[in-house]
């Protein structure tokens, strides 16, 4: 079955590893998505209002919606994430750029990433 | 600011954004830090408060608020522009990959790169054409609110090229032509004259569309 992960939620293992270790994971991923030059920002990878749970859940607990998103299917690890890009770099190579740095810090794992620019400029 | 009560997606108001730039209080001050629509709300609110001051500076400020036409057609705008919109596909690296820009990210860059001009407020920013499929031909429409004394013509070919070359930049869209129109020029009315007491009191006066330039 193919469920999101968000940082922070803890739950029985999986064929991947912990939900907690997954969470460690897509902190460290944030901190791959922010150090790419041009990325002056990263927002809650699920919007909230598409996700009428997830609002309820931050209302209740106070906790800040997950920034990336993991969803292990047991044959690639899905990574997602919405980012504002600078206007001095291009925002299609950085998007680009997004992509490729999160590969690379998850191999030899196999991913899938979704890179959406939802903001340009400061 | 006159705006009605319609909501953007994330479930807020341009009436409560324009009513945090007022006064600092807004219910959930941190979702402003993570929702892009709002933050290009608020940019785009500010530019028209500043252009607003800038109206209000040459000596009209005992004219009245004016019915603000020009201002409310922008507001209308803004809320259609303020969501994400469709997906724009960007060229990825890898087959398992999917890289986008959100239709709002570049209507917000539209918006951004014309309020920049000296006295011009961006009205209408559209995209016109499939963007979902790469390379369909992509016309851009912009509509632009410009105030007297800043020339029209000149305006036009500056705001196109900027357009071009930033588009060009930060998309990966085919684009076929930008369409500028000046809907409105803000014209500061003549100071209230004791002589005159039917002296209108509106703070611009909105002119006919002068100018439509293609390409």
């Amino acid at each position: 079955m193919t469920e999101p992960l968000e940082v922070g939620d803890i739950a029985p293992a999986t064929a991947s590893g912990t939900w907690a270790e997954l969470g460690g994971l897509a902190e460290q991923l944030l901190g791959v998505v922010q150090s790419v030059d041009g990325v002056i920002a990263v927002y809650p990878a699920q919007p909230l209002w598409q996700s009428i749970a997830g609002a309820a859940l931050s209302v209740v607990t106070g906790d800040a919606p997950a920034l990336i998103t993991l969803t292990d299917d047991d044959e690639l690890l899905a990574v997602k994430t919405r980012i504002a890009v600078g206007t001095s770099r291009p925002a299609p190579a950085v998007a680009r750029e997004v992509a490729e740095a999160v590969r690379r810090h998850l191999l030899p794992r196999p991913a899938a990433v979704d890179v959406s620019v939802v903001k340009v400029g400061a | 600011m006159n705006t009605t009560s319609d909501t953007l997606e994330c479930g807020h108001s341009l009436a409560e954004l324009s009513a945090y730039l007022d006064t600092g209080q807004i219910a959930d001050p941190v979702h402003l830090e993570t929702c892009p629509e709002c933050q290009a709300g608020l940019a785009s609110l500010r530019h028209l408060s500043e252009l607003g001051r800038e109206l209000l500076s040459s000596d009209v400020a005992d004219a009245g608020s004016g019915t603000d036409d020009w201002m409310q057609s922008i507001l209308d705008n803004l809320r259609l522009e303020l969501r994400p919109g469709r997906s724009i596909p960007l060229q990825s690296g890898n087959p398992n990959d999917t890289l986008w820009e959100t239709e709002g990210s570049i209507s917000a860059l539209i918006r951004s790169v014309a309020d920049a001009l000296p006295g011009t407020a961006a009205g209408k920013c559209r995209l016109h054409g499939d963007v979902a499929t790469p390379g369909a031909g992509i016309t851009v429409d912009v509509e632009i609110a410009v105030v007297y004394g800043h020339p029209m013509e000149e305006r036009a070919a500056t705001l196109r090229q900027e357009l071009a070359e930033t588009l060009a930049l930060h998309t990966e869209l085919t684009i076929q032509a930008i369409n500028i129109t000046v809907t409105d020029v803000l014209e500061p009315p003549k100071p209230a004259s004791p002589a005159d007491p039917t002296t209108p009191a509106d703070a611009t006066t909105p002119a006919d569309p002068m100018t439509k330039e293609q390409p």
